[in-house]
């Protein structure tokens, strides 16, 4: 009997452990939409904390979900991923956003220098600053 | 005094149009492929910077390492955090010549391109076959190459060996266009 027992309590044991191991295998990726912004930004601001500081502006916006305004200076889509260019003071750079499949869909009701809020992930700067998975609000 | 205006205004055309030699794109593809026993991973950038400067013939690459999105979050999160620590090395980059750029035409043609690639912070020289095409506004590159993890110092734990391949396989795709402002 206690035998028994003991062979139970450890299939119970693989059985839970294989469950939590495949559901952190098959963890989901964030879900823009339901989450609420980290940081609250002008396109401008977001821009000039880059282009003055990258190393700090890194810290502190890297992979954190950010909410831009900024006015739309280009709408296109590519690879079959929709993304709109924000307009900044800066001479060179922008603010890139590359929309989610949901939001690409939408992207034909926008219009160049509508003044719009995009929520997204911000992977970082290169010319412009790079906002993933964008939703458009 | 007027003809002389004219002729400076027309010098001045010329070397506008002229100076138009560089040719960018900010949405450049990358893909990695990591074909192992127990899975095969892939991941995609679709926010490279690439620059091609025709008056030198020099060719520069500038990849976000947080801009590769992979199909699982378990996946992502631990490229960026174990493999190559983008806190630390945020950036990616390729410097290098384009070999024979003169024979760049609207044919598409394979080329060599060689250069300095760094990722994880390791810089290694290392010299890629290359498609190009040239029409009269895009230069348009792709081709594929395979790097491999050691070379860039990147550690896989033994757990996970039969996850990840040692040899990555990179896949790359960029049109450029004229640069214009």
């Amino acid at each position: 009997m206690k035998f028994k027992k003991i062979i139970l309590g450890i299939l119970v044991v693989g059985i839970v452990g294989a469950f939590v191991a495949y559901k952190i295998y098959n963890k989901p990726h964030l879900d823009i939409t339901e989450a609420s912004a980290d940081i609250t930004i002008s396109a401008n601001n977001l821009m000039q904390d880059f282009s003055s500081d990258e190393n700090t502006a890194n810290t502190k916006y890297l992979d954190k979900i950010i909410q831009v305004k900024g006015v739309i200076s280009e709408t296109k889509i590519e690879n079959e991923i929709g993304i709109i260019t924000l307009k900044t003071n800066d001479n060179f750079g922008s603010i890139l956003c590359h929309l989610s499949k949901e939001a690409t869909k939408k992207i034909n009701t926008l219009k160049e220098g509508q003044t719009i809020t995009v929520k997204g992930i911000c992977t970082g700067y290169l010319m412009d600053v790079i906002l993933v998975k964008a939703e458009i609000i | 005094m007027k003809p002389i205006f004219t002729l400076i205004c027309c010098f001045l055309l010329i070397t506008i149009s002229n100076s138009q030699e560089r040719y960018l794109t900010k949405n450049g593809a990358i893909n990695f492929f990591s074909k192992a026993p127990m899975e095969d991973i892939t991941a995609d950038n679709n926010q490279v910077l690439s620059i091609v400067d025709a008056t030198n013939n020099k060719m520069a690459i500038s990849i976000l390492m947080k801009s590769f999105l992979f199909e699982k979050a378990l996946m992502q999160e631990h490229f960026n955090e174990n493999y190559v620590e983008s806190d630390k090395f945020p950036k990616a980059t390729f410097k290098g010549t384009i070999l024979n750029f003169d024979a760049i035409n609207e044919v598409a043609s394979k080329q060599q391109v060689k250069g300095i690639l760094t990722i994880h912070g390791v810089e290694k020289e290392i010299t890629i076959d290359a498609n190009f095409t040239k029409t009269v506004d895009s230069i348009l590159v792709d081709g594929d190459f395979v790097i491999n993890l050691e070379d860039f110092e990147v550690e896989i734990p033994a757990v996970v060996a039969k996850n990840i391949a040692k040899n990555i396989k990179v896949s790359f795709k960029f049109n450029h266009k004229p640069y214009k402002k």
